[in-house]
């Protein structure tokens, strides 16, 4: 559990360094194959961890400036798709983000675990 | 990953990739502005500056610029007009340039074409290589442009606005020449029209004799911008008839159904101390334009210490458009003359490669358009160009003009101060100031009203206006022959003008600039025939006037043209063939004022019985698909026919072997209007739920559009249809300080994640105004009001 959290806490610490806005969307996954690299032991372990670490970290951010705009924006993107409601847009937000942590911890984790299986 | 990385289509749409779209700190998400407002940097970096500039926001984002001078002024603008609406002045551009498909796919293809075919690019260029011949101007041009690419060049990918982000591309750099296309966009919507292949087939269709009784040109009622006042006795203009195409025409028209009236207008008027309360002149100026999100206008003031002063913009065009100074103020309506023609061309080869005028041969001239198109190989576009113009349409083998030339005054080189019209008028201090400046402005004509602190007020038709034979261009001309040529403009001298009248006010309405009586020939393909009259009325009968009243004639919903029509239209009506629910609509009709009120449930009434009249009555003019095939008469024209001539044999319906009399159409019409609410319930509302008025976002972007539900109409003061209307209202007072007010549907911020992106458009749409902020110095501004204060410094 520590580890998964650990994950979790790396992905989210790490992918801070997208706020400025100059990093590509996917270098979420990127952290996440740093910590699932480094800390995960297992496949869902680093699925798992990454996953919340990039839940939050999207939702976190989704939710401080919806909430700072008053939901103006949300409300047209909504419209825009297809009348999502606001707190969808957040869903689908952190589902997206937790993807990206998810599935680049768990490639971190697979391809150390495939770089161990080489050198044995 | 795809799935993330790629946009996703959906139809003819492409849903931006997710991945980027979501991501909430470079995607959509970014864009959610803090309800405050946008973060505004308290200090900026500027190269090119010779001085710091300060800008104050007010509270509804109005930025006002103090600069040293005007260059710096203007660079200043760019900054802050592109830090608000970069995506609109983009998207105008690329309008213009016939440029959409480079981000919008194929289906803007034909949009993009006919924009290169009809010359926008070439006037453009034109235009550019004239103003290059005025080094000041292009160096106040240049600073602008600078002042916007300043912008571009600090924003990252995350900051783009939204819509750059929707539809996945990036700002290019701003350059003179983006705004000599926003500058053609302005003439194509304003100036671009004409009905020339319909008045030819309709000459065909019906003969000299029929087409002056259907089509006369000159309403006996109408109240011109210029009445003959013996000012125009001794001038020799028009002379000569008209040298047109009289050989019939290959093709048919796809035209559109008649029921869409087009409508694009505004109003104006100056009002003399005489007439106020506070014994100060007045001026009020409501353009009626598209109306859209963002708005077309951005309001912002420039102070120097060569002026001050305050008014509405074009994106992309440096200077203040409608306004005031501390000296005067001004506003402009759309003179609506045309200043389009087609000429009918006589091939010298089957290949249509030369053509022939009077008798000797030409080649054409080719301009290869490359028109880019996401997704897919670019369109390689020739486009032939004769001494006329360009050949429109010769790639619609079944297009009617395949044939003809396009001679657009656009298309001519400007004067090379044209661009800085509206800037020598922003610093003008006097009547002959006002005239100086507007002598440059060539295109799309306008009607500029002036009231001036001295107390003067004045109205001039100022644009390049052809000096035409009587009916030249009325028709499509004959291109085998010079003689069929513009004789050149009408001379500046010449122009229909009024200063300080006696009566004590001048106004327009986009009516007929003048009475038969001036020595020029002009033709439109739709003057106004109801607002300039009923305007003439409110301000003639108008004394101590204030803004309250200016207020109630901007607002003004009473319909000149259903007050015309409704009483004939009653007359006619046979009521022994209504049922006892049409006998309580004749009630309620007879009881009606007129107005167009939001909370009126007979004005749709009216609507669709006035409607299907016309529409009933022109059969002869539609095809078999009920779609317009030759010109419609002037509603006006039928209007009086049903008054005087109710036994017209148009009146007499194709289809049926009896014949019918205006009686029995206003009967029928009855009938299939009550027909049509039983039909459509739902439609059996209040006027404002009827007609609502969208006012759409730019790129047709539903969600980021507002709907309303006002009164108002084509033919009221307040002009309204379910797409156009008063795009910014507008009242000054010129009296011991400058009073102002103003407001436009819309707000300052182009972003739809700003709270400033429509956050006027309710007080618009009740009818109410801004107390505008028109300030001295930087500090006049009460901290109250004052949102952010930006300090521009050199780099």
């Amino acid at each position: 559990m520590k580890r998964l959290l650990g994950i979790a806490a790396a992905v989210f610490l790490l992918g801070l360094t997208g706020a400025a806005g100059w990093l590509p969307w996917w270098s979420l996954a990127f952290w996440g194959g740093l910590a699932g690299w480094a800390v995960a032991r297992g496949a869902a372990q680093g699925f798992w961890g990454g996953f919340i670490g990039g839940l939050f970290l999207w939702l976190v951010f989704a939710l401080v400036r919806d909430f700072d705009n008053g939901g103006i924006l949300s409300a047209h993107i909504g419209a825009l798709l297809m009348g999502v409601p606001r707190w969808g847009l957040w869903g689908i937000t952190g589902l997206l983000g937790g993807l990206l942590g998810g599935m680049g911890a768990l490639t971190g984790y697979q391809a150390r675990a495939f770089y161990r299986h080489l050198r044995q | 990953m795809g799935l993330l990385h790629l946009p996703i289509p959906v139809g003819q749409q492409r849903l931006p990739a997710l991945g980027c779209f979501f991501n909430p700190f470079s995607g959509f998400w970014r864009n959610a502005e803090p309800q405050r407002g946008p973060v505004l940097r308290s200090e900026v970096q500027l190269s090119g500056l010779s001085g710091p500039v300060e800008v104050v926001y007010d509270e509804r984002l109005v930025p006002h610029i103090f600069a040293g001078n005007l260059e710096d002024a203007l660079r200043v603008q760019g900054y802050v007009t592109a830090q608000h609406r970069l995506w609109q002045m983009d998207l105008s551009a690329r309008r213009a340039a016939g440029r959409l498909s480079e981000v919008l796919g194929e289906r803007t293809l034909e949009l993009d074409r006919l924009a290169r075919r009809r010359g926008m690019v070439l006037a453009a260029e034109n235009a550019v290589g004239q103003w290059r011949r005025s080094a000041e101007g292009m160096r106040l041009l240049e600073a602008y442009c600078a002042g916007v690419n300043a912008w571009i060049a600090q924003l990252s990918p995350a900051d783009y606005p939204i819509e750059f982000k929707l539809l996945g591309y990036a700002p290019e750099p701003w350059s003179p020449l983006k705004t000599a296309l926003i500058v053609e966009n302005m003439a194509e919507t304003l100036c671009g029209g004409e009905n020339d292949l319909l008045s030819t087939l309709s000459l065909q269709q019906f003969g000299r004799e029929t087409f002056d009784y259907l089509y006369p040109e000159w309403n006996p009622k109408q109240r011109p911008i210029v009445p003959d006042t013996g000012q125009w006795r001794g001038i020799v203009g028009s002379l000569g008839g008209e040298t047109s195409a009289s050989a019939p025409l290959p093709g048919r028209l796809s035209a559109q159904p008649p029921s869409e009236e087009y409508f694009v207008g505004s109003n104006n008027w100056a009002v003399a101390g005489s007439k106020t309360q506070n014994g100060a002149p007045f001026l009020c100026n409501d353009p009626h334009l598209s109306l859209s999100l963002p708005s077309i206008w951005f309001q912002i003031q420039l102070c120097t210490p060569e002026m001050n002063c305050y008014g509405v913009s074009l994106q992309g065009i440096p200077g203040i458009i409608i306004g005031f100074n501390e000296h005067l103020v001004w506003g402009v309506t759309n003179a609506g003359h045309d200043v389009a023609d087609w000429y009918r061309l006589r091939w010298a080869d089957a290949a249509r490669t030369r053509y022939t005028v009077d008798g000797q041969e030409y080649p054409v001239r080719w301009r290869v358009e490359r028109i880019g198109i996401r997704g897919r190989e670019p369109l390689i576009d020739s486009v032939r160009y004769t001494i006329w113009g360009p050949v429109v349409y010769d790639h619609q083998p079944e297009h009617p003009l395949r044939d003809c030339a396009f001679r657009w005054v656009t298309h001519d080189e400007p004067h090379p101060n044209s661009m800085r019209s509206f800037l020598f008028l922003n610093t003008a201090k006097t009547y002959e100031d006002y005239r100086e400046a507007i002598a440059y402005f060539d295109a799309p004509a306008q009607n500029f009203a002036l009231a001036t602190r001295q107390g003067e007020i004045a109205m001039t038709v100022q644009g390049q206006l052809p000096a035409r034979r009587r009916e030249q261009g009325r028709f499509l001309l004959d291109g085998s022959q010079k003689a069929s040529a513009w004789a050149g403009f009408i001379p500046n001298e010449h122009l229909p003008a009024l200063r300080s009248p006696s009566w004590g006010f001048v106004f327009s309405a986009n009516q007929h600039s003048t009475p038969p009586s001036y020595p020029y020939y002009y033709t439109s393909r739709d003057f106004d025939d109801y607002r300039g009259r009923h305007l003439h009325d409110r301000l003639s009968s108008l004394q101590a006037a204030n803004a309250d009243s200016m207020a109630r004639i901007q607002n003004d919903n009473f319909s000149r043209r259903a007050a015309d029509a409704l009483p004939v239209l009653l007359r006619l009506l046979k009521r022994e063939a209504l049922d006892g629910e049409g006998r309580r609509w004749v009630e309620e009709l007879e009881r009606w004022d007129c107005r167009y009120e939001a909370h009126s449930t007979v004005a749709p009434v009216y609507e669709v019985w006035f409607d299907t009249c016309y529409v009933r009555t022109w059969d002869e003019m539609l095809d078999d698909s009920s779609r317009q095939a030759l010109l419609l008469p002037e509603r006006w024209r039928f209007i009086e026919l049903l008054e005087k001539d109710p036994n017209s044999p148009f009146f007499d319906r194709k289809d049926t072997p009896e014949r019918e009399t205006a009686s029995d159409i206003a009967t029928d019409a009855f009938l299939r209007m009550q027909a049509f609410f039983k039909k459509y319930p739902e439609k059996r509302r209040p006027w404002g739920q009827f007609r609502p008025v969208h006012i759409r976002h730019l790129a047709q972007i539903e969600a980021f559009g507002r709907t309303v539900e006002i009164g108002g109409h084509p033919t009221a003061l307040n002009a309204l249809s379910s797409t156009h209307g008063p795009s910014w209202r507008m009242m000054v007072e010129l009296g011991d300080g400058v009073r102002a007010w103003g407001i436009y549907p819309g707000g300052q911020s182009g972003n739809p994640g700003s709270r400033f992106y429509d956050n006027f458009l309710n007080l618009w749409a009740q009818g109410r105004y801004h107390d505008l902020f028109f300030l001295k110095k930087a500090e006049d501004l009460p901290a109250s009001a004052m949102f952010a204060r930006q300090t521009v410094v050199p780099r």
